[in-house]
């Protein structure tokens, strides 16, 4: 640690530029993280608040809920843990407002789901003509009491609550009655819901021409939803690596350069253990810097940020995502410790 | 007593057309509280001997006992252990490390080696001694080589080792500064009971010496002091 310090203290100049390298990396790996994040949630966020634990679909809905309706048979007969959700894509149409696409959500207020969605404003659905929808529709000037029309349906709905947390694929959800669902999809006789949820781990119908998921299994099957998250996972590893090869070739540069002076030091009998130690420390340090000046333009970011931009910024998530950067650092510095290592004390004593 | 002997090492660097034999039959001993001169010309294998003395290379054969040990019987960090508190090498390249002041390059064996060395008061003396006092919070680049030297030369007692291993320590100072290292060795030696061994071009240091030795081709004889 001394010689790290005295070194990153001499060394201004060349310890900044390290410094400002991870701390652009480190900043955007963050950002990326909670974009990352964000977008998962919207994309989730309402199938979570659920609370489902399996979902019986059509066997041909091709996991798909939009796609899915099943018959008062294939339902099957529910206990207490199941519920029917009827889904369908509609388009709201109000006076003063942007045609608004959202997923119309049709739920029976006698079973789980309806309770299990907390409300932050209004109350329960109470009539067919009423939904409780996303709060993120109050960003875009809706509020309690406007009323707008469903795809071509004539009737007018009215917002008679909002809730937090209902995305599903970064579209808001609108919640209404289930009789509702089959009057927006035209059902007259046939389906009853699009799928059976239940909050029962062991949940498992065996209905023909019906097929049950776990909840991650449907939420995997979003569309959009992997190609998104394996993007930002490809482009959050490659700054990782990226960062660990910047490490790498600074101190391996740094150390070349010491190693007249390195080799000195080894035939006065210090020890490697304290040139390993110095370099080692150095990289910590130099990337806990960056990282720490990294996390406060992020608490920054966080603060200013418009609500829109789909970001999350999770504490845990984010210290794991910088652990990984430290533990890059370490494996960055492990080329300079060899050439450390290795080291021999007789190149530098018979002449200059 | 003796601090150190060596017998019989040979040293051959190299094989078949490449094959330099540098060192022949030395046997050589250092008392403690004398100090010895070693001089010979450019290539003769004087460097190569304080090497082999020092434990950084293992001669083609022969024996080096440090302290009644022989280096065979020795791990390499035993050998590392004893080079830190044991002996003192003032090297040819001395490569200050250059992010530390002078007085950091002092603290640098405080970290490694916590005990056992100079006093806060002895250091003073010494650096007073070579005239360097004043250049405790400089860093190397800021110094003259022969600035430079001398600090290497106090870095290598500071540890209080009892033998002192000095390649060209002179090389770059001056006369009178000359007569201040070699004041300082002799002083080492007598007053300090440490076995010294000083391999040297620079005849301005054979007044200061208790036994001179010639290195040529790799053959070392002693030879008679001759004081003019
Ligand atoms: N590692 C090595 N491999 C091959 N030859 C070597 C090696 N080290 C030293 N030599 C040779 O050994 C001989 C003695 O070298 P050494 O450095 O001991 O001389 P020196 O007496 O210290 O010379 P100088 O006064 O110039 O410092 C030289 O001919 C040198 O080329
Ligand atoms: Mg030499």
């Amino acid at each position: 640690m001394f010689l790290a310090l005295k070194e990153i203290k001499k060394e201004k100049f060349r310890s900044s530029l390290i410094i400002a390298m991870i701390v652009l990396i480190s900043y955007l790996i963050f950002i990326l993280t909670s974009l990352a994040l964000g977008l998962a949630r919207e994309n989730t966020d309402a199938i979570n608040s659920w609370d489902v634990a399996k979902i019986t679909l059509s066997s041909n809905a091709n996991v798909d809920m939009r796609q899915s309706f099943l018959t008062k048979k294939q339902a099957g007969t529910l206990t207490k843990n199941e519920a029917y959700l009827g889904e369908t894509p509609v388009v709201a149409e109000a006076k003063g407002h942007k045609q608004q696409s959202a997923f119309f959500v049709g739920l029976k207020n006698s079973q789980f789901i309806a309770k299990n969605i907390k409300l932050e404003s209004g109350h329960r659905v109470r009539h067919s003509h009423e939904v409780v929808v996303d709060d993120s529709l109050k960003l875009k000037g809706y509020q309690l009491g406007d009323k707008f029309k469903l795809n071509d349906d004539q009737t007018k709905f009215t917002i008679v609550g909002f809730t937090k947390r209902a995305k599903l694929n970064v579209t808001p959800v609108l919640y209404g009655q289930l009789g509702t669902w089959r009057s927006l999809r035209g059902i007259k006789m046939g389906p009853v819901t699009s799928v059976v949820a239940s909050e029962n781990r062991q949940y498992q119908p065996h209905q023909s021409g019906t097929k049950t998921y776990t909840r991650q299994q449907i939420i995997n099957k979003l569309p959009g939803y992997q190609a998104q998250i394996l993007t930002f996972v490809l482009m959050i590893g490659f700054l990782m690596i990226i960062s660990m090869i910047i490490i790498a070739v600074f101190l391996y540069i740094l150390t070349m350069q010491k190693l007249p002076n390195y080799a000195v030091l080894r035939a006065q009998g210090i020890p490697s253990r304290v040139l390993v130690s110095a370099t080692i420390s150095q990289s910590i340090l130099l990337v806990a810097s960056g990282l720490i000046i990294g996390t406060l333009l992020t608490a920054v970011t966080g603060l200013v940020i418009p609500a829109q931009v789909p970001m999350a910024f999770d504490v845990p998530l984010l210290a794991a995502v910088g652990l990984g950067i430290l533990i890059m650092a370490l494996i960055g510095s492990l080329i300079p410790v060899k050439t450390v290592l290795s080291v021999d004390p007789v190149s530098v004593i018979g002449g200059e | 007593m003796s601090a150190f002997s060596v017998e019989n090492v040979n040293q051959i660097f190299g094989s078949g057309t490449a094959r330099v034999h540098v060192l022949h039959d030395i046997n050589f001993e250092a008392e403690s509280g004398t100090l010895s001169l070693i001089m010979g010309p450019s290539g003769s294998g004087k460097t190569t001997f304080l090497t082999i003395v020092g434990g950084l290379l293992t001669p083609t054969s022969g024996t080096v006992t440090v302290n009644g040990i022989d280096y065979n019987q020795r791990s390499k960090k035993q050998r590392d252990a004893l080079r830190l508190d044991a002996i003192g090498f003032v090297l040819q390249a001395y490569h200050l490390l250059p992010y530390l002041t002078v007085a950091d390059q002092f603290t640098l064996v405080d970290k490694v080696k916590p005990k056992n060395n100079l006093s806060k008061e002895e250091l003073n003396a010494v650096l007073e001694k070579l005239g360097i006092k004043n250049l405790l919070h400089k860093y190397p680049s800021e110094l003259s080589s022969g600035q430079q030297q001398r600090v290497a030369i106090a870095r290598a007692l500071y540890p209080d080792p009892a033998i002192i291993l000095a390649d060209e320590p002179t090389a770059a100072l001056d006369g009178p500064r000359v007569k201040v290292v070699g004041s300082l060795l002799k002083s080492l030696a007598i007053d300090h009971h440490k076995a010294v061994v000083v391999v040297t071009h620079d005849s301005r240091l054979i007044e200061f010496t208790d036994h001179l030795y010639e290195m040529r081709d790799g053959v070392l004889t002693k030879q008679p002091i001759t004081k003019e």
